[in-house]
């Protein structure tokens, strides 16, 4: 039976971070991670021969420019190439091209409307503001409200002298970021249907909310939040895949003494007088450990791993009031050319970036609709990616890999399974894009589709969520993942949690572990 | 004495006008309908029926108020109705909310032991959150630039209730203000109907439905009120007209001066202050102060000539959303009509609702987004001559409908003149599901769209409340940050309606509180 210092439950990119930074400190840390791969969403696999996708999540901005650096992620082999603009063709045979140049973005959208021209300068001026505001509270643990320990209240007095020291405009930009719909709070500045229903998409990624759905807004200042950093500016992606990032991350904590085991599965974290002491495999092996983070969501840590028989009452009612209602699917699709959009004949720098089918406020908030009532969207919202045009390593010479995020594609179906369901939800996908660019069904070699019950079967996250719970008001900062445990501990002593569904929450981030990291050397010390 | 001029004397107009009065400061009343209540009226629909033209039910209104004017001795009648709600379940079965809980834990069980158990102590939740909100209702919003002393202190004496709740509650109401409603509900209960009666009180008189996030808050503010979970439904016998006509009296009674007919047109601004009103007939009537009750849309955008302003404060203005989407619909019957599954018209005494399930609420709402109207509307129904006889011939009755959702502005610019008659007949089927035979009782309706009620009742975009209990324009955002204090950036020029804190329905307490603030301005 071996000790070690800390067992890191997981081997996505929170997991692999937080024992990169706890292996760092001098633990003994040994990663346990379920598939035969690492990364957990944030991974590459070569689904089919030659085309290799990145399964999962498949663009990165929000990576915390600290972690790239103090894990010296660039020596590990992360390079960031640049996923350059977003295009959105419309039904009309029109389109919108926004990209990184801002001069030129003017210019495309001064086609639609001048006054939204105007804006969009003013628009990107109060962003960075906000995201200048936001910034160190995504570094920082949530304080609890209810308590009265100095800390806590030192550092809600730091909160609320930052907010009041804020311009009068800026406060009231940050209230209505916090509270408003995405629509809402574009048609303040937008009039341009297309511009806004583009724009409002990042506000519903992985949420079970609609663009005209309040709490929407928040999420318009997550594209901001890269430009502010100044790491890579904006979107980018990574060469060979996200799962590159997650090797890259496992390469430097490996290098800092950490151990990493794949096709480790745990089934159980062992609870002895109120403290975790170790885990149990599914072949049984017994690991003990000073300490447990957990990067999986709090279902799984909690209610499968840990049992409700060690928790208290409250903690795992509200563990199993947590939301997750994965409302997302993926379409990986290997394609034998490029896809040919009637809008924008031909190849071009529009198919490097983001292609988005958001052609409308209407048609986003329909496709909401659908789900709200438990089927999938017939034309969901779709944001399409094509590594292989700006990394040619991922497919063989002349072929494609194309990424298709799809919302809405709800968990919870009223009618049948996902399993009746996948290959349909599969055409309505191709289906939708066809409408835009008709020679889509003629260059697809191979699909691959992921319905949400898929990615929690596989990538055990619950009900399919990409973010290992919704992002919504009442499951952010000093509520997530419970009341009163947002500070990556849990009520098992020595047991903590490091992944996103802990503040700062999803996406390629990183925070969580590294948050979490700092949590547990500060407090257990990890022997 | 140069009087206060108060525009409007809606109920918020004339409460502020009757505390301004108490404390010394007299104040014209300018109303430009005939009559006073602004939207708390009872008019007549036909020879011999007299109906709650808008409003059917009081918010319920703040006790202090009542007290206040004496409102009782002036002959107004609170009806405290038992059942107060019966709600009908998608198969028809009604579920009755009794005055007494027991019984309604009874019927309750009737649809699942397990919500039956959970109900009371949903009640007692919601009333110890409610209980923390009342005094934030009552209390000015804090400056968020310099707050003063009394503002820090109340904030400090808030933060030490807040930490009084205790963890679970306090968490609670964190979790529960930015919540949809419906997420709200389904921690508590399964049952559809239960579900939807009490998330109805989240989306009333909203441009929201039960999923929208924030609608959690909306609750809340009501359960400051009104701590029952699906409402105590308090109305006025003789309708809110009867309550408004009392409260015209009682401020009369403290000196102020009230003028029916009198449309204020232009508020007169001279050198940075509001100087005076003029009228659509051309006098000017010089002012102290202006007090507006009217929404803050019309005030700023309509009576002020926009140099007066600023325009990044004219451009916060025209964003505050006033999107109405409650109709009203007014029915004379020939008689009192029988709902399947009740026994009779005593049952019929409180609310009656129609919207079985969330997702009922959900797709009337749903509708709306797109410019249409609800086709299966979600309805909120009194019949107030059963408390008060005389409101129609022996024997007939009034029946009075809010119907949910129908936007302001339609599809493809579809005029509501042509779209009214479309609403009515949606709501006559949804009632006749469940009184079969309503239709042919009907002796003569009303049909209020939220284009008539930007019209002739003069609330900017239909909207009920002033403007959306949104999280982005409640309290210290009320009508917009920087200016939730009932003051303007005009000096003298101020504000007490519903779209000020608190706002809400038939309340009174945007009116009370405006008037303890000006009063103490004007004093100095």
């Amino acid at each position: 039976m071996s000790h070690y210092d800390a067992i890191v439950i997981g081997g996505g990119h929170n997991g692999l971070v937080n024992a990169a930074y706890l292996a760092r400190a001098g633990r003994r840390v040994l990663v346990l991670e379920r598939r035969h791969v690492l990364g957990g969403a944030a991974v590459t696999e070569e689904v089919f021969p030659g085309f290799k996708f990145s399964v999962c999540s498949y663009v990165v901005s929000l990576l915390r420019p600290e972690i790239i650096r103090e894990l010296d992620l660039p020596g590990h082999g992360l390079e960031i190439l640049p996923l350059d603009g977003t295009f959105t063709p419309m039904p009309n045979g029109n389109y919108l091209w926004r990209v990184n140049d801002h001069a030129t973005t003017r210019r495309e959208i001064a086609r639609h409307s001048k006054l939204d021209a105007e804006a969009y300068d003013e628009y990107g001026k109060a962003m960075v503001d906000m995201g200048r505001f936001v910034k160190p509270i995504l570094d920082m643990t949530p304080p609890d409200p209810t308590s009265l320990e100095p800390r806590g209240l030192m550092d809600l007095l730091f909160l609320g002298r930052r907010f009041a020291a804020l311009p009068v405009e800026d406060k009231y930009n940050q209230i209505q970021l916090m509270t408003m719909s995405a629509v809402d709070f574009l048609d303040q500045w937008f009039e341009t249907d297309v511009l806004k229903a583009t724009m409002s998409a990042s506000g519903i990624i992985g949420t079970f909310l609609g663009v005209r759905s309040p709490g929407t807004a928040y999420v318009l200042l997550h594209h901001y939040m890269g430009e502010i950093d100044g790491a890579f500016r904006s979107w980018g992606l990574s060469r060979g895949g996200t799962g590159a990032i997650s090797n890259a991350i496992g390469d430097a904590a490996r290098k800092a003494g950490a151990e990493i085991r794949t096709s480790t599965a745990v089934s159980k974290i062992i609870v002895k007088d109120g403290a975790a002491v170790g885990v149990v495999l599914e072949n049984g092996d017994y690991l003990t450990a000073g300490v447990v983070s957990s990067s999986v969501d709090p279902n799984l840590t909690f209610l499968r791993m840990v049992g409700a028989e060690h928790l208290p009452d409250e903690f795992v009612a509200d563990v199993r009031r947590y939301k997750y209602r994965g409302s997302s699917g993926k379409v990986n699709l290997a394609l034998d050319s490029l896809p040919d959009f009637r809008s924008r004949p031909g190849p071009g720098a529009h198919l490097r970036g983001a292609v988005s089918i958001s052609p409308g406020v209407d048609y986003m908030e329909r496709a909401y609709d659908e789900a709200k009532y438990g089927r999938y969207s017939r034309r969901p919202y779709i944001d399409m990616v094509i590594p292989s045009l700006t990394d040619p390593s991922v497919a063989p010479p002349g072929k494609h890999v194309m990424s298709c995020f799809v919302q809405y594609a709800p968990y919870h179906l009223k009618e049948g399974s996902w399993d009746d369901h996948r290959d349909a939800f599969g055409d309505t996908v191709i289906d939708t894009i066809a409408e835009y660019a008709p020679n889509i069904r003629d260059i697809i070699l191979h699909r691959q589709i992921l319905t949400p019950l898929d990615l929690e079967r596989e990538w055990g996250l619950t009900e399919g969520n990409i973010f290992q719970g919704e992002l919504t008001l009442e499951q952010l900062f000093f509520l997530r993942p419970a009341a009163g445990w947002a500070q990556y501990r849990t009520p098992v002593r020595n047991l903590y949690m490091c992944g996103s569904a802990t503040h700062p929450g999803g996406g390629i981030m990183g925070a969580p572990g590294r948050n979490a990291a700092r949590r547990i050397l500060k407090e257990a010390g990890g022997r | 004495m140069t009087p206060v001029v108060i525009i409007g004397a809606g109920h918020n107009g004339l409460i502020a006008a009757f505390y301004l009065g108490r404390a010394g400061v007299p104040a014209l009343v300018l109303e430009r309908r005939p009559i006073v209540g602004g939207a708390a009226i009872s008019e007549e629909l036909a020879p011999g029926y007299t109906a709650p033209t808008l409003a059917h039910a009081t918010g319920p209104l703040r006790p202090s108020v009542f007290r206040d004017m004496r409102l009782g001795a002036r002959g107004v009648e609170l009806v405290h109705p038992d059942p107060r709600l019966v709600a009908f379940a998608g198969d028809g079965r009604p579920l009755v909310f009794a005055a007494d809980e027991a019984k309604t834990v009874d019927a309750i069980r009737g649809f699942s032991t397990q919500d039956a158990a959970a109900y009371p102590e949903f009640g007692r939740t919601l009333a110890r959150l409610g209980a923390f909100l009342a005094p934030i209702l009552e209390m000015t919003p804090p400056s968020l630039d310099g707050p003063g002393a009394s503002e820090l202190w109340d904030l400090l004496k808030t933060g030490r209730r807040f930490r009084a709740l205790g963890r679970t509650d306090a968490f609670r109401l964190l979790r529960w203000m930015p919540m949809a409603v419906a997420d709200l509900v389904a921690e508590w209960f399964t049952t559809d109907v239960l579900q939807a009666a009490v998330a109805a009180r989240g989306i009333f008189g909203t441009a929201q439905g039960p999923w929208s996030a924030g609608t959690g808050a909306v609750l809340l503010m009501n359960a400051a009120a009104d701590p029952v979970p699906a409402g105590s439904s308090v109305l006025v016998k003789g309708g809110p007209g009867v309550l408004t006509r009392a409260m015209a009296d009682a401020a009369r009674q403290a000196g102020a001066e009230i003028r029916t007919g009198a449309a204020v047109s232009r508020i007169v601004v001279r050198d940075g202050r509001a100087a005076a009103v003029a009228l659509a007939d051309g006098t000017e009537i010089t002012a102290r102060a202006v007090i507006s009750s009217a929404d803050p849309k019309h005030t700023f955008l309509q009576l002020v000539d926009p140099v007066d302003l600023d325009p990044g404060f004219l451009a916060r203005i025209r964003n505050f959303r006033s999107r109405g989407t409650a109709a009203k619909v007014n029915f004379a019957l020939s008689a009192v009509p029988v709902f399947r599954g009740l026994p009779g018209p005593p049952e019929l005494r409180g609310r009656l609702q129609i919207g079985p399930s969330i997702d009922y609420l959900e797709r009337a709402f749903d509708a709306s987004k797109y410019g249409e109207i609800s086709p299966e509307p979600w309805l909120d129904i009194t019949v107030p001559s059963l408390h008060d006889p005389t409101m129609a011939p022996t024997g007939a009755h009034v029946m009075s409908v809010y119907a949910q959702f129908a936007p302001y502005r339609l599809a493809a610019d579809r005029p509501w003149t042509d779209a009214a008659s479309e609403l009515a007949a949606n709501v006559v089927q949804a009632i006749d599901r469940h009184a079969p035979g309503f239709g042919r009782l009907i002796v003569q309706q009303q049909v209020i769209t939220p284009r008539d009620l930007e019209t002739v009742y003069g609330l900017t975009g239909g909207h009920i409340l002033h403007g959306e209990p949104s999280l982005d324009q409640l309290f210290t955002m009320r009508p917009t940050l920087g200016w939730a204090q009932y003051r303007s950036p005009i000096e003298h020029l101020y504000l007490c309606g519903s779209g000020t804190h608190p706002g809400g329905g038939l309340v009174g307490g945007s009116g009370q509180n405006a008037a303890r603030e000006i009063a103490a301005e004007l004093k100095k």
